[in-house]
């Protein structure tokens, strides 16, 4: 037996994504134009920080949570129905990204250490509390990911659902595990880095513990990418694959996060 | 009365027509006046006394951004380019404001372009055009059936 999933024609319709999660989507549309500004910045400051432009990182970090809210409000559309207690957690990821947002601008424009800066009070307190940001704003892929889980209601293959909430929860589980470990360290790298890796950056010949939270976060594209193939099997054949894909992708990164911690680059 | 003390006037002039642009959600037709007529006003008469007292003896001119240096080096020319930025960037304010009532876009989320436009005009300004395509484009989003 075989269950085809057929995408409706809605599939990656942006009205769809303004229905079911207004927040998430215009959030990301802010931080979508807020990029040209942070372009030109980059474009007339030659100050450096560890070598690159002092934008770049607030211009990765623009672009990675554009990518994350996007796919929430994606998935939003399989959600149970929601109220007033969701809207209030909506409200409190979105002010987590903002600040994260502001942190991380505000210190490149000092020319300054946003992660990793324990230099005076304010920037120690400041990274502590994005800190606290940082896990809130995960955790809405964790909320999503087991409200989704439970909705026997939509209209998903089970194979599908189990493998949307499986990775979203699968990128709460591995981020904090990863980005929580990497915080208590005092950089990102393990050992000296001379050489890094083009556009992604990592370090080519130390270790370097943002490949691991790379494919931490990315769980919630790749779990649910196997479950889309997944839907050819029969529902247990599926489950289990789902289950395995999951465990396989969760394993591959410890590893990648164990390569790093060890002091050895990714490629 | 000295360049000195004019600025000394000045900035506290315009915090109050700030606050009632922070606040206008409670007296919209008062704070209309305040920011976006009267207080704008004042300094407009200002900026042209000064320019009409200090410009024909202030050095420098418009053609290089050195030029445009030297002329902000006259302290009278210096306070009129202030003053001008005071009276322009609350104009942009109490625009904002009236837009966004206009529009139904909720104070609050008007309240963090209000501060930019205050600090760093044209950055608010900005940051308000952005904050306008987002709701433009929400409310332009057809309809989904539930």
């Amino acid at each position: 037996m075989t269950i085809a999933f057929t995408a409706p024609r809605s599939t990656l319709n942006l009205s769809r994504m303004w229905h079911d999660a207004p927040a998430f989507t215009g959030l990301a549309m802010l931080l979508t134009l807020a990029v040209p500004p942070l372009l030109a910045a980059m474009a007339l400051d030659d100050r450096l920080f560890q070598g690159d432009s002092v934008w770049l990182k607030p211009l990765k970090f623009h672009l990675a949570l554009v990518i994350y809210l996007i796919t929430l409000a994606f998935f939003a559309r399989f959600m149970p129905p929601t109220g007033r207690l969701w809207r209030a957690f909506v409200t409190a990821v979105c002010i987590a990204v903002l600040g994260e947002i502001v942190w991380i601008g505000g210190a490149a424009s000092f020319q300054t250490a946003s992660h990793f800066n324990i230099t005076n009070p304010v920037m120690t307190g400041l990274y502590g509390l994005m800190g606290a940001f940082a896990v809130l704003l995960t955790s809405a892929s964790l909320v999503m990911g087991i409200a989704i889980g439970r909705n026997r209601g939509s209209d998903l293959p089970p194979t599908l659902r189990l493998s949307i909430a499986l990775g979203l929860i699968a990128t709460f589980v591995l981020t904090v595990i990863v980005a929580g470990t990497m915080s208590s360290t005092l950089s990102h790298f393990v050992g000296t880095s001379t050489r890094t890796l083009p556009i992604m950056g990592w370090s080519r010949d130390a270790g370097d513990l943002r490949v691991a939270h790379f494919f931490a976060t990315h769980a919630l594209h790749a779990v649910p990418l196997t479950g889309l193939v997944a839907t050819r099997l029969t529902p247990t054949q599926g489950r289990i694959a789902v289950f395995g894909a999951t465990l396989a992708y969760s394993a591959f990164t410890l590893a990648l996060f164990v390569q790093a911690l060890a002091g050895h680059p990714f490629l | 009365m000295t360049p000195d003390s004019l600025f000394q006037i000045a900035n506290p002039l315009v915090l109050i027509g700030w606050l009632a642009l922070a606040l206008s959600p409670l007296a919209p037709r008062w704070s209309d006046s305040v920011a976006g007529l009267v207080i704008p006003l004042l300094l407009s008469i200002t900026y042209t006394a000064l320019v009409l007292v200090h410009w024909t003896s202030a050095p420098g001119g418009f053609g290089s951004l050195t030029d445009v240096m030297a002329l902000f080096t006259s302290p009278g020319v210096a306070l009129a380019g202030w003053v001008h930025y005071l009276a322009f960037d609350m104009l942009v304010g109490a625009w904002i404001c009236r837009t966004a009532r206009a529009e139904g876009i909720p104070h609050l989320f008007i309240l963090p372009c209000l501060v930019p436009t205050f600090l760093f005009g044209p950055a608010g300004f900005a940051a308000f055009i952005a904050l306008r395509a987002i709701f433009a484009a929400r409310a332009s989003a057809p309809k989904v059936p539930a």
